[in-house]
């Protein structure tokens, strides 16, 4: 067999994981309207990542202040509320790594988790971003976490 | 070749595996002070670079206000950008001015303070 024939079929092998590993919910457009407003008493924090295949199959658990929130998908988004206060937010394939930030009452926050490359597997560093460049991003991006009310 | 290539990637992975915690000391922020509330922008793009390696750029026309002292300064938190200081770990971070120069920065959640090994003149103009 020649290198362009294991090439293909790598390339046919490969394809359907990497359908999988992209984020598959609605898109921001379609469940923004449905989005709650956060009570004036609490912060939001939205964490994405963009939709890029690069490492596209890790896929960690997104941990907030201690808690499985979400994942860590490609192009996809997810919000949490929390309470006023610090916030840590950490992923962990091989390595665990954190971020630590803080938020206010009202507050929204954005945080990025990108791919970067590890020893064995890639590794997601979650990234606090301007306010600005989170808003935009999160709009090419779709939902992933919890069900929204219907409105 | 090929084991030089294969040699070559596994130096970089480790290298990236290495990033070392922020070295940092705990502070007191004080927020009752004078200053508090005055704001400025950097008339300036500044380049900070922290001890971990990892550049920190200032973009002109960020916007600070005074939120308190610690013992290295006064702590001037971004308005409307955010600013981070990585290591091992990343950690929301406020730029600390002392005698017109960033000298360190205050980190809110850990309540520390971590120096910049070279202190950057600091390009300010207070806002009314």
């Amino acid at each position: 067999m020649n290198m362009h024939a294991v090439s293909r079929r790598l390339v046919i092998a490969a394809l359907p994981a990497l359908l999988v590993a992209c984020a598959s919910g609605p898109k921001h457009a379609e469940v923004v309207a449905s989005i709650p407003t956060v009570a004036a008493s609490e912060g939001r924090v939205y964490i994405y990542r963009s939709n890029s295949m690069l490492g596209a199959a890790v896929q960690p658990n997104v941990v907030v202040n201690g808690k499985v929130a979400g994942e860590s998908k490609p192009g996809g988004f997810f919000f949490v509320n929390l309470p006023p206060g610090t916030v840590e937010i950490s992923t962990a394939t091989e390595v665990e790594k954190k971020l630590t930030f803080t938020l206010d009452a009202g507050q929204t926050r954005y945080v990025r988790t990108t791919v970067g490359f590890g020893v064995m597997v890639g590794r997601v560093y979650p990234e606090l971003v301007d306010n600005a460049e989170g808003a935009k991003a999160i709009a090419e991006t779709s939902y992933t976490g919890a069900p929204l009310p219907r409105r | 070749m090929r084991a030089f290539f294969w040699a070559c990637c596994l130096g970089v992975a480790l290298l990236a595996a290495c990033a070392s915690e922020v070295r940092r000391i705990p502070v007191d922020l004080v927020s009752t002070v004078p200053d508090a509330g005055r704001r400025w922008a950097c008339t300036a793009t500044l380049e900070l670079l922290p001890e971990s390696g990892y550049r920190r750029t200032i973009a002109a026309g960020t916007e600070f206000v005074a939120v308190g002292r610690v013992a290295q300064g006064l702590v001037l938190k971004p308005t409307q950008t955010v600013l981070t200081l990585e290591g091992a770990h990343m950690h929301e971070a406020y730029v600390v001015l002392h005698d017109g120069q960033f000298v360190g920065f205050y980190l809110p959640v850990e309540r520390a303070y971590a120096a910049l090994p070279r202190p950057v003149p600091a390009q300010l103009q207070e806002k009314p």
